[in-house]
This record gives C-alpha cells, structure tokens and sequence, in this order.
C-alpha cells in the first residue's frame, strides 16, 4: 500500500479548483519531489495531503486513509523563515512540539519524550544547539530544527514545503543526510522545491505541477526539457544537455 | 519608609484593595504573557471599548446590579465574533477587529444618548473603584483567576506551539479556532474582572506592560511569565502605598488604579534601561577581551 | 531587540534604580479628625452640608469635608483620605436624594460604625424631571432657605446624640444659625418683591433652582441641560425649543451657573439675543463657591445668587 495515493484529484482553495489532474502515489522509503514555479499549487497539494483544503474531485489517500484521519502519522515542515525569530522559544522546547500530540491533551511531555527530541535534533546535527534561543540560529539551522521537530514526531509520511529555500551548504547538507537516513528507515517523504539540482539528487521521483499536473514518474525522465519547459511555460532553458536550469520569476 | 509600605496596608479597604491588585497581578501577569506571544494587544484594547455597549445594556437591564453581567456578555460576544471573523482568510484581525469595535461603540452611544441619564456608574467602570472594592468582589476576581490560569495551565503547550507556528499546530490536527477563543474568551474574562478594579482604560496596560517588562529581561516564556507576575504585583503593591500615602499625608489625589499603571510604566522604563546598561557593559567587556 | 542573557543582572539593576522611590519621609501628618483631641469627628460630604455642620458644631466639631467646591458629587471617587476620615468618624451628614451614590459604598469599605445623617430627611421634595435616576427627586434642596432649616436641625440632632456632653453648645449654635436662615429668606423675599410680577422669567444652567423658584415664586422658563446630571447633553431639537420658548416668553437673561463651562449658555443667549450672565457673576447650583469667592458660605452663596439673578432681572 502505497503511503500517499493521489487519483486525479482536484485540490480547491476555499470554493476555486487551483489545481486538477493530480495522479500519483508515494511509498514507504521514497521521496518525490514537487516541481513548479510560484504558485502552481505546491503548497495547496501538500495543504491538502494534510487535510486542511478541500479535495472537490478524485480521492487523495494517506495512508489508506482520508487525510484527516491520518494525521497522526504525517509530519508537516514549514519554511523556517514564515516563523516570527523573536519569539521567546529554545530549540529544545521547539523540537519536543513534535512530541504534542502523541503526548495528548491533559499531560505534560515526559524523560521518553525529550529522549525522542533530543535525538531527533541529534540526527539533524544540532544537538550542541539545543538550549539556544531558536531565533539565534541561523536561516538553514532553523530549518533543520523543524525537521528535527518533524522526526520527533515519527512520521511514516513527511511532507516539506520548500526546505532548501535558502539555506546555506552546511544546512543543506544535514538536511539531506537527515532525509536520507529517514528514507533507509521507510519513511515516505514529499517534498517542495524549485531546486531541480537537489531534486535531481535527493529524490526519486518528481511530480510537476503548474496548476496542473504536468508529469509524474521518476527523477531522471521527468525532468526532461521538453516537460519542464511545459510546466515553467518556456522560461526553461537547456544547458550541456543534462544540466537543466530555469529563469527565475 | 514603614511608614509609607506597610502600614496603609494595616486598615481594611487598603488591604483589600492590596488583595484585590495582587490576584490580578497573577491573572493578568501571565494573561499578559500570551497577549504577547499573540500580539493581542490590540485585541484586548479593543475589549476594553467594546465592553461599553454591554455596560450600558446592563445597566438600563438592571441598575447597578446589570454592568457586570453585560460588560461579561458583551466581552464574550467579541470575543467570539472575533475568531469567526478571522478564521475566514478574507478578513485579517485588524479589519474584523475595527469593524467590530466601530459598530459596538456606537451601539453603545446611541444607548446612552437616547436617554439624557445618569452616568456615575457607568463612569466608574472606566475608572474602576479599586479603594471600596468588596470581600464578595475579590471572591469574584478569586474564582475568575482560577478559571482562567487552570485553563490556560492545561492548554500551555498547545496555546504555545499555535502562537509558534500556526501552520504546523493545523497540520498536527489542531483546531486553531477553537484555541484562539478560548484565549480570546480568557482575554475578555480579564477585561471584565480587572475594569472592575482599575477600570477599563487602565485594563490595557495590566495585559500589555508585565509581559513586555518580561521580554527584556528574559527569552523564554517561563521567566518573561514570573516576571511578568512580579512587576504587576510590585507595581500594585506600590502604587497603592503611593497613592494613600499621597492622599493621607500631603493632601494630594492620585487615583489608585492610575497611580498603579504608572508604576508600572515606571518600573518597564527603569527595566529598559538596565537592560540597555547590562547589554553595553557585556558588549564593552567583549571588546576589551577582543582587544 | 536582543535581551540580555542575564535575566537576573538586569533585574537586580533595575530593582536598585526603583527603591529610591520608596523613600518617603515619615512625617506622616494626617490631615484626619483625630479622636484624641477631644472634639466629635464629623465628615460632611457637600459643600453646603459642611457649612451647616461647621455652624452647627462650632468648636466642638472637626469636620472633613469631601467634595471641594466646584466638585460634581455625582461621579466622585472617594480618596483613601476620605475612606480613612469616615471611618475614624462618628457621624457622617450626607445631603441625599440620591446626590452621593458612592457613599454607601465608600461607607461600608471604610467599616464606619457610626451615625450617617441624611440632612433632607423631613424635607418636602420636589419631583424630579422624570429621570429613572431621579426617582428619589429633585435633590437640590438647599436652595430654599426654610429647607435649610430642618437640613441643619436634622444636623444639631445627630450631634446632640453622638456627643450628648456638649448637645447644650449645638443647641444654641442651631438656634443662632437658624435665626440667620430666617433673615436671609426675609432678605431675599424683599428684594425678589422689588420685581414686576411679569419679569419673574428664569432661563439656568440645569434643572437646580427648583427649590428656590417655588419658594420665590419666580417663573423658570427652560433649563440649559433638561435634566439634572450635569452631563447630559443637549440635542438640537432642545435648543430650538428652548430658544423659541426665550423669544416668545420675553426673557432677558440667561444665567449660567459657577460649576459648568458657560460656553452652552451663550449659546443659546446669542441665538435668541438675550444677555448671559456668566463666570464670575455666575449663580452657584451644585457647589459653594472656593474660599474667597462671593459664595464660600451658604449664607453668601444664597445672597449672591439672588442679587445675581435681581440684577439680571432688571431690578
């Protein structure tokens, strides 16, 4: 069973369809990548994986389940930069959020908790940081917080909105050695991102989207010319044949 | 200096007035650390105009014996119009919140001006009347602290990581509305119990100022709270000891609930400033390692 | 903004900087009735009910008085001076109907044990304008000086019952007062008797003068503010009317009263172009006048007015 299963779904924003013809499916252990330019709809079908925009046609399973019934196994990564860096938080306390919901309503986290959050900041290489102010860190730093946070969670399905946007080479490089070990563990992993070199290296498919999707299927033959410049509407440019660079808008 | 800071606290009404204060030194000192991390402030300046319709309301009900109840009722209605109003993304808080205090006051002004009536006690829940505050008041103010500090103490982490990142506490299955107004409802219960005292123009700087005192001295929640908590409840303590010692002694009139706000402003400018000072002499002692 | 890392360093500093303030000297000198001088403590709430009670007690009394001259009583908030004055007193004299709401709040939060004397008990009262809050009617009885009169006899008996010891002294000071009470009302009705029956017409600042315009007889034409909380406001259909009544009924003078800002007053005068007595030839409704000014005693006060309102009168 496929983690996420997309069936020609139709993702609305309030009442208007911003996106059709999606189809695909992610499994355990693999990650896909979401190819588009601004506002093709990357944020609304990872919205709607999560259950929080209406999906008005076709079926999008998570988990075999409707998405807000899954909830409870998905892990959702923000960009670091929508967040407010004044705001009096460590990064120890902001990576046990990920532990609140298995924690419940009424209780407090307990040692089993901040063990789980300590090693999932462990994992993303921050742990000498953890009693710092989180706005102190830096722009690549914070997003590997919320990836920790995301991990404390222990996610069979991760969804990342735009987490290399950004962020320096050290970050990156955690970032992907976190995603990495998280695939070998099985977690299936969906991703945003206009970087079609890290795409091209972190995942194994892509899903190309501009309103509508325009391609699914692995990295290597959906990243071609012809389709991207589809889905960019002509502001791909080809370079030495393998290397593929878009126009920035 | 006994003189001045423990001994008006040995008649009655001043040691009631003291307890009265410091109940809402805790209520509104961590209240106030939430309106921080939330930017309510201009939520709760807001409820503080729009509980004027249901003053006026209560009182043209029932006499005297009304405001409390409408200034309730009417700070709960805004308070939960609020959150529908910004749980549809077309609105933003500051556009519902001005159409919403817009409408209220003038529902309350066209109240008021249809009868050319008596305005005293309507004036003192702008002002509040903190030295003739009543046994059965502090009760009152007693239970509504516990209500509201036991609410907010079971939510703690929920109401932190929806101010955090709203976005994640949706993805998690939060109902984000539904913490917003309990918050809101919280905001408005202390609206209601501290115009009573201090009267409502005052209200805004009791869930404003203790926090923000906090930020300077602190990053972190927990202590910007207990911070928070003791600059209300020094500035409570103090300005009292002020005011009757003004009053008693030298003939001056320096309104309680007043007096109390301005120690308050005092004590966050003296912090400010000695935060400023620890922060030149840290950054001087820096640079004379570097150098 | 980057706060400190030393929480506490930044505390202590600011906890230094804030004990200066504490500092106060302990010549604490209060300005209270004390019980140890031998005198009955009063506290009197009115201007008017602190003369008489001044008058009535002599030396025998010490007397706080709350509201200061020019002071509306309708929205006062009580000091923690007063509180503490009512409750070291023995007896507290208030004017009445309705006059102090926040007395008896003020009452009770400062555990007083003693006699509240309400002066207009006894006192034929007048309606109100209709007002809810006017139910207990018109409350500016002072005006008239028979009701002054029992006001202060209402006074001398309370005080013989607190202090019996010296229930002789306020006896013959209620006796001296009263006699002055009862040349002024024959002072007034002579010189009120020096005008033509049909140039009696009253135009004021608020509903005050009732008492007096009944006793006197005089015709009150219209008030500036219709009811008698002093801060109602006027609608524009209220101001025509009364300026339609000015014009048809003849009146020569608007007078505005001490208390309120004359500036309505004149308003009304300049649009039915007719005088306005106002500011320091002002009559004095709510208020006696402060010390040194034409009405800073009962007795003054009430001479003034009447010469004031003779005056404008055109007599």
């Amino acid at each position: 069973m496929a983690a996420l299963h997309i069936d020609h779904a139709t993702i609305a924003y309030d009442t208007e369809p911003v996106l059709t013809g999606v189809t695909g499916r992610v499994h355990a252990g693999e990650v896909v990548a979401l190819i588009g330019p601004n506002g093709a709809g990357k944020s609304t079908l990872i919205k709607a994986v999560l259950g929080l925009v209406p999906v008005v046609g076709g079926t999008v399973t998570v988990l075999g389940r409707a998405p807000a019934a899954a909830r409870r196994d998905v892990a959702y990564v923000p960009q670091a930069d929508s967040l407010d860096p004044q705001f009096p938080v460590s990064v120890a306390q902001v990576v046990l959020m990920g532990r609140y919901r298995e924690v419940g309503w009424l209780r407090r986290p307990g040692r089993d908790d901040r063990r789980i959050a300590a090693d999932a900041l462990d994992q993303v290489g921050l742990a000498d940081r953890a009693r710092a102010t989180f706005g102190t860190l830096s722009g690549g730093q914070r997003q590997r917080v919320l990836l920790a946070r995301a991990i404390a969670q222990r996610p069979r399905l991760l969804l990342l909105d735009e987490p290399f946007n950004g962020v320096d080479l050290v970050s990156q490089d955690a970032l992907l050695g976190a995603l990495g070990e998280l695939k070998r563990q099985g977690t299936a992993v969906l991703l945003s991102t206009h970087d079609l070199a890290l795409a091209q290296h972190v995942s194994d498919h892509a899903c190309l989207l501009n309103r509508r999707m325009f391609g699914f299927g692995p990295t290597g033959a959906t990243l071609t010319p012809d389709l991207l410049r589809a889905t960019y509407g002509n502001q791909a440019l080809e370079l030495h044949g393998d290397q593929i660079v878009v126009a920035h808008h | 200096m006994h003189a001045t800071l423990v001994e008006p606290f040995s008649v009655p009404f001043m040691a009631r007035a003291l307890t009265e204060l410091l109940l809402l030194a805790v209520l509104a000192g961590v209240v106030s650390t939430h309106v921080l991390t939330r930017r309510l402030g201009f939520v709760a300046d807001a409820m503080t105009h729009t509980v004027f319709p249901g003053i006026v309301l209560g009182f043209l009900s029932a006499g005297v014996d009304g405001v409390l109840p409408g200034a309730l009722a009417a700070a709960a209605v805004t308070a939960i119009l609020l959150t529908l109003l910004t749980r549809s993304r077309r609105v933003t808080d500051d556009t519902a919140l001005a159409v919403l205090l817009a409408a209220m006051f003038a529902v309350g002004v066209v109240l008021v001006s249809r009868r050319a009536s008596y305005t005293a006690d309507l004036t003192s829940f702008l002002f509040g009347r903190l030295l003739t505050v009543t046994a059965g008041q502090i009760a009152q103010t007693a239970v509504v602290a516990g209500l509201v500090l036991t609410t907010l103490a079971v939510l703690h982490k929920e109401l932190l990581l929806r101010a955090f990142d709203p976005r994640a506490a949706a993805a998690m299955g939060y109902r984000i509305w539904l913490l917003d107004l309990v918050l809101n409802l919280a905001v408005a219960l202390v609206v209601v119990a501290a115009a009573q005292s201090v009267g409502t123009i005052l209200v805004i700087a009791l869930l404003v100022v203790p926090a923000a005192t906090g930020r300077l001295v602190s990053d972190r929640i927990a202590p910007i709270t207990l911070a928070g908590v003791a600059v209300a409840a020094l500035s409570g303590y103090l300005g009292l000891a002020i005011s009757y010692r003004a009053s008693v002694s030298h003939g001056l009139r320096l309104a309680g609930g007043a007096t109390v706000v301005l120690t308050m402003v005092a004590v966050y400018l003296l912090t400010l400033l000695a935060a400023g000072l620890a922060r030149a002499l840290r950054s001087r002692r820096t640079s004379d390692a570097v150098a | 903004m980057r706060p400190s890392r030393r929480p506490i360093t930044a505390f202590a500093l600011a906890a230094a900087l804030t004990a200066p303030l504490t500092a106060c000297g302990d010549n604490a000198t209060p300005q209270l009735a004390a019980a140890g001088d031998g005198k009955l403590a009063v506290v009197a709430t009115t201007t008017q009910v602190a003369d008489f009670a001044r008058n009535i007690g002599g030396d025998k009394v010490t007397v706080t008085q709350i509201l200061k001259p020019n002071i509306d009583p309708h929205e006062y908030e009580p000091t923690p001076a007063d509180i503490t004055a009512i409750g070291a007193a023995k007896v507290v004299v208030k004017s009445g109907l309705g006059l102090e709401k926040w007395l008896d709040e003020t009452i009770s939060a400062a555990g007083f044990k003693g006699t509240t004397v309400d002066a207009s008990t006894g006192v034929k009262i007048r309606q109100g304008n209709g007002d809810e809050e006017q139910q207990d009617g018109d409350p500016h009885i002072w005006h008239n000086p028979r009701n002054a009169k029992i006001m202060v006899q209402n006074i001398g008996k309370a005080f013989a019952a607190a202090d019996p010891a010296d229930a002789a002294a306020y006896e013959k000071n209620l006796a001296d007062y009263s006699a002055k009470l009862d040349k002024l009302d024959a002072d007034i009705q002579a010189k009120i008797d020096k005008l033509p029956p049909d140039g009696r017409k009253l135009v004021t600042n608020h509903d005050a003068f009732g008492y007096y315009i009944d006793r006197y007889q005089l015709e009150f034409i219209g008030s500036i503010i219709p009811s008698f909380d002093t801060s109602a406001e006027l609608s524009a259909k209220d101001i025509d009317d009364i300026v339609a009544k000015i014009k048809k009924t003849g009146t020569k003078a608007v007078l505005s009263e001490s208390s309120l800002p004359p500036k309505t007053a004149e308003a009304i005068a300049r649009q039915a172009g007719v005088q306005v007595v106002a500011g320091e030839d002002a009559l004095y409704g709510d208020t006696l006048g402060p010390q040194g000014s034409a009405g800073d005693t009962y007795l003054k006060m009430e001479e003034h007015n009447t010469d004031v309102i003779v005056r404008a009168l055109g007599g």
